[in-house]
């Protein structure tokens, strides 16, 4: 009985709420004149703000139409903007620039969702031996990494020198698939001084901070830096688990006015690896053996940097570098 | 006993009867007599003596065979293998009287040779009773031969020609004339076998054998049989010779027999021999004065005895240590606690008497007048201050302590004592990089499939698992990080070496790492448990095909190993694993009370 009792109260708020918020909705229509959709337009700036309150205006929406609209395919995106402008009772004359603007968020919106499709099916994809395709990209990456030292084989030591862990590269490609060699050649193609200079400074100890002895202990252990590339795959770990918690819809919503794509995400990637790089050498910790710990608290401070809704995550490219970027 | 007795005179059905009743009197209602006042029919049936428990009848040897017990009752051999055994002792089924059983149980018991006696008797007596006067007539005339011609005389000599039996008196009458006093007169004893007759051709003596296999039923002839009766033609032989020629393989036989019963005694000799060393007893040992005496020799199942005595009289002298250590360790536990619990009382005690004193003040400077009032405002918000200090710090520490009277105990294979509510166990995962170590501790540690990125540094996980908690280290398998591991060895209990079962051209690799990990000092005492991941691949090395090619037993010899084999993404095997660890830390047992 008293847990009936309970269940029913919780029932009676919740329905008193939801008229409450309903009540108060038709209320503000009536005095402004406007739908919900317009007052997000027009009382934000476009970009993550706007996007973000769109996306969950349409989720919580009554009409099937609006819920639906999040998970349209993009063709379809101008078609379902006419219907909802319909339904909405807006007319497109007197209000030119909201369905300008509607269709800009919910082309982001559901490019994003695209997006975390395209990015798990590249993760899902294993590194093939077999595949010329996969062989290339990752000779290509050696290439761009060591330019001046041919490789000796596909199967050998000097992988390591990249920062792989054994002879073969394939196996540490297991969890993130073709994504963490995508991101690895990407970043190192497009972001090369960046990229050769994390490589140089992974092989070197600190050894101006270090004194003769402590260096001679530091080579015993031969614990030097951390490795380039499996470094590279845990930054997209990273980088995928921000994209699939929806972390870093701020970012792309502000980033990308139309549909993000991958060659957004790999420049998220540049970005996380410059920024952690330097963190990493603010952090200054004694060995490798804290990565963890300093990848935990980097991982933190991106989520904190994303909650402020104005935030970009745009990596810095030099000179250099920027004729092959094309944002 | 009384039935000896009367059985010692056996002969006529009255002093059978008497015996019968004796032994009625004597073993009471062991040995029932069925119709013993009808003597005759008693005696024309021998199975007369039957098991009062089981109402079979006794028999002179095997199951049914009689044995006495202490307290004079009989029960026969089956029935007492079957009482039940009371320590070493069994209890007479008639008056419950305890009997103590040596070694050889049941058949330590002294069988009942008066009744065994007395039944073999009765079993004779019953087959011989019918003729029994005739019998004993015959038996009379074979032994003593009357005269021929005097029948009240005895014969004690034979005339060879008369083919008469004489005395020596009715002799010297009858062979007095001159050509009977030529007859020659042998004495008894050299009285020629009479030949045998045939029993066709009566007035002809048998005197061949015939040899052919169809006449073998009936060989004998006589000279008439041989050249023209039934055994004309047919081979044959002298009956004397042929006769010789039987007594010879007789004699043999005899002698074979000999030997073969000196076998068999010498064998049942033996057996005594072994008895008697089991069981032990008294000999008679001359000492070196020549005096003899008896003396106590332990049989060899005394011997054992003690042995098993010892061993478990060492293990009580360890356990009594180990229970000493383990109460001492709970002691100190226990003062320990205590102290600090009435430390903490005090500091209470003080912070109370502190906080009482604040308050006074504050009522004193309250009823003071204005200006005191405004000079003690200084004073009195120090004394806030302190006083707000005191209860942020009592807050944290009342969030930190546990105030919990319970002290759980567990205790560790090697009868250790454990307190608190898990037991801790610190184990590290090891192995080559790809090997999935890391994958198997996140299965452990939230049952899901990680994705596998490459560990760079370790990962640390607490694993609730039963009643323990292990802290598993996960070190990466970098080539690099590899001398990094033995950081991470100190004050390990166990070692948890992850091997890729589908990756065989690595096997050699892991060997090497492995072998180079049982070498370390630190983890000389740690337990090593192997995961061979990636079962569910086909194509994956077998646990056995793994044990053989790193020849693991060789490998791991002198320490307590165990090879799993596992698959980290579905989780088959990982808990076998850590049943096996707890089972090797915790003794046995406490994880089910658990």
């Amino acid at each position: 009985m008293k847990h009936f009792l309970r269940v029913l109260t919780q029932f009676l708020v919740f329905l008193y709420c939801k008229c409450l918020w309903q009540g108060l909705k038709f209320v503000v229509r009536k005095v402004t004149g406007r739908c919900e959709l317009q007052r997000i337009c027009y009382n934000n700036k476009p970009g993550a703000r706007r996007t973000l309150k769109i996306e969950s205006s349409l989720k919580c929406s009554k009409s099937e139409l609006l819920q639906s609209a999040v998970s349209v395919h993009p063709d379809a995106v101008e078609k379902t903007i006419d219907d909802i402008m319909v339904l909405k009772k807006i007319h497109p004359d007197t209000n030119p620039q909201l369905g300008i603007s509607l269709q800009a968020c919910l082309f982001q919106i559901v490019g994003y969702r695209n997006l975390v499709l395209e990015v798990e099916k590249l993760r899902r994809e294993p590194y093939d031996c077999e595949n010329p395709e996969h062989e290339d990209m990752l000779m290509q990456l050696w290439k761009a990494l060591r330019p001046e030292s041919p490789l000796t084989g596909r199967i050998s030591k000097q992988w390591c020198e990249i920062g792989f862990q054994g002879s073969d590269p394939k196996t540490d490609f297991r969890g993130m698939g073709l994504l963490g060699l995508h991101n690895l050649l990407y970043f190192s193609e497009h972001d090369k001084a960046t990229a050769l200079q994390m490589l140089h400074d992974s092989l070197q100890t600190k050894l101006s901070k270090m004194s003769k002895a402590e260096w001679e202990k530091k080579k015993f252990d031969k614990a030097i830096g951390y490795s380039f590339a499996i470094v590279g795959i845990n930054i997209t770990d990273l980088a995928y688990s921000l994209l699939v918690s929806g972390a870093l819809k701020t970012h792309l919503y502000n980033v990308a006015p139309e549909m993000p794509s991958l060659v957004h995400f790999q420049q998220t990637f540049c970005y996380l690896m410059q920024e952690f790089h330097r963190f990493w050498v603010e952090e200054d910790p004694c060995d490798i053996m804290e990565f963890n710990r300093v990848r935990n608290k980097f991982h933190k401070r991106v989520l904190k940097q994303l909650k402020n809704l104005d935030m970009a995550l745009c990596p810095h490219f030099t000179a250099s570098d920027l004729h092959l970027v094309n944002l | 006993m009384a039935a000896a007795v009367g059985v010692n005179r056996p002969g006529t059905a009255g002093s059978m009867e008497a015996c019968v009743r004796h032994g009625r009197g004597a073993a009471g209602n062991t040995v029932k007599v069925k119709r013993w006042d009808a003597v005759t029919s008693v005696l024309a049936t021998p199975q007369v003596l039957e098991c009062g428990v089981c109402e079979d009848v006794f028999s002179l040897q095997g199951e049914k065979v009689p044995r006495l017990l202490l307290c004079g009752h009989t029960v026969c051999h089956d029935c007492l293998t079957r009482l039940p055994l009371h320590g070493r002792a069994v209890r007479c089924p008639f008056d419950r009287q305890a009997t103590e059983l040596g070694d050889s149980g049941v058949w330590g018991l002294k069988k009942n040779f008066a009744l065994l006696e007395l039944l073999e008797r009765l079993q004779n007596g019953a087959s011989t009773q019918s003729g029994m006067s005739e019998d004993a007539l015959r038996e009379m005339g074979e032994c003593i031969i009357r005269c021929d011609e005097d029948e009240s005389h005895t014969a004690s000599m034979y005339c060879t020609v008369c083919a008469t039996h004489l005395c020596a008196e009715c002799s010297q009458l009858t062979h007095s004339t001159r050509t009977l006093a030529k007859h020659r007169r042998v004495p008894l004893a050299d009285k020629p076998h009479e030949k045998t007759l045939c029993p066709q051709h009566q007035v002809h003596a048998i005197e061949f054998v015939c040899l052919e296999e169809a006449c073998q039923p009936g060989p004998l002839m006589c000279c008439v049989c041989k050249e023209y009766g039934k055994h004309q033609g047919h081979k044959h032989a002298v009956l004397e010779a042929e006769a010789n020629q039987i007594r010879a393989s007789i004699l043999d036989m005899a002698h074979c027999i000999r030997t073969f019963t000196e076998e068999v005694s010498e064998y049942s000799r033996k057996l005594v021999g072994i008895v008697q060393q089991i069981e032990g007893g008294e000999q008679i040992v001359e000492d070196g004065v020549g005096m003899a005496h008896t003396e106590h020799v332990p049989g060899t199942a005394e011997n054992a005895r003690s042995c098993v005595r010892a061993y478990f009289a060492d293990l009580h002298e360890t356990l009594c240590r180990q229970e000493e250590m383990a109460l001492s360790v709970v002691d100190a536990h226990v003062r320990e606690r205590l102290i600090w619990l009435r430390q903490q009382q005090e500091d209470m005690t003080i912070l109370l008497s502190q906080v009482s004193t604040a308050c006074l003040h504050c009522e004193k400077t309250l009823q003071q007048d204005d200006c005191r009032v405004v000079l003690a405002k200084q004073e009195i918000s120090r004394l806030l201050d302190t006083l707000q200090k005191q209860q942020q710090q009592f807050t944290e520490m009342a969030d930190h302590v546990q105030l919990d009277a319970g002290i759980p105990v567990t205790f560790t294979k090697d009868n250790r004592v454990h307190i608190g509510p898990k037991m801790e166990i610190r184990v590290v995962t090891l192995g080559l990089d790809g090997a999935g170590k890391t994958t198997i501790l996140f299965k452990l540690k939230q049952d899901e499939f990680m994705q596998p990125i490459p560990t760079i540094g370790f990962n640390v996980e607490t694993v609730e698992y039963k009643n323990l908690k292990f802290t598993i280290w996960d070190v990466g398998g970098k080539h690099k990080l590899r001398p990094l591991w033995k950081h991470y060895y100190l004050n390990t209990q166990a070692v948890v070496f992850v091997i890729d079962s589908c990756h065989r051209d690595r096997l050699m690799e892991a060997h090497s790492e492995l072998a180079k990990l049982l070498t370390e000092k630190e983890l000389r005492d740690a337990l090593l448990l192997i995961f061979a991941n990636k079962q569910d691949v086909p194509g994956a090395v077998s646990v056995e095909e793994m044990t053989e090619q790193m020849s693991l037993h060789k490998l791991c010899c002198g320490r307590s190993w165990h090879i799993q084999g596992c698959d980290a993404r579905s989780g088959v095997g990982l808990h076998e694993g850590l049943d096996w660890l707890s089972r090797q830390l915790v003794a046995a047992g406490v994880l089910d009370v658990a």
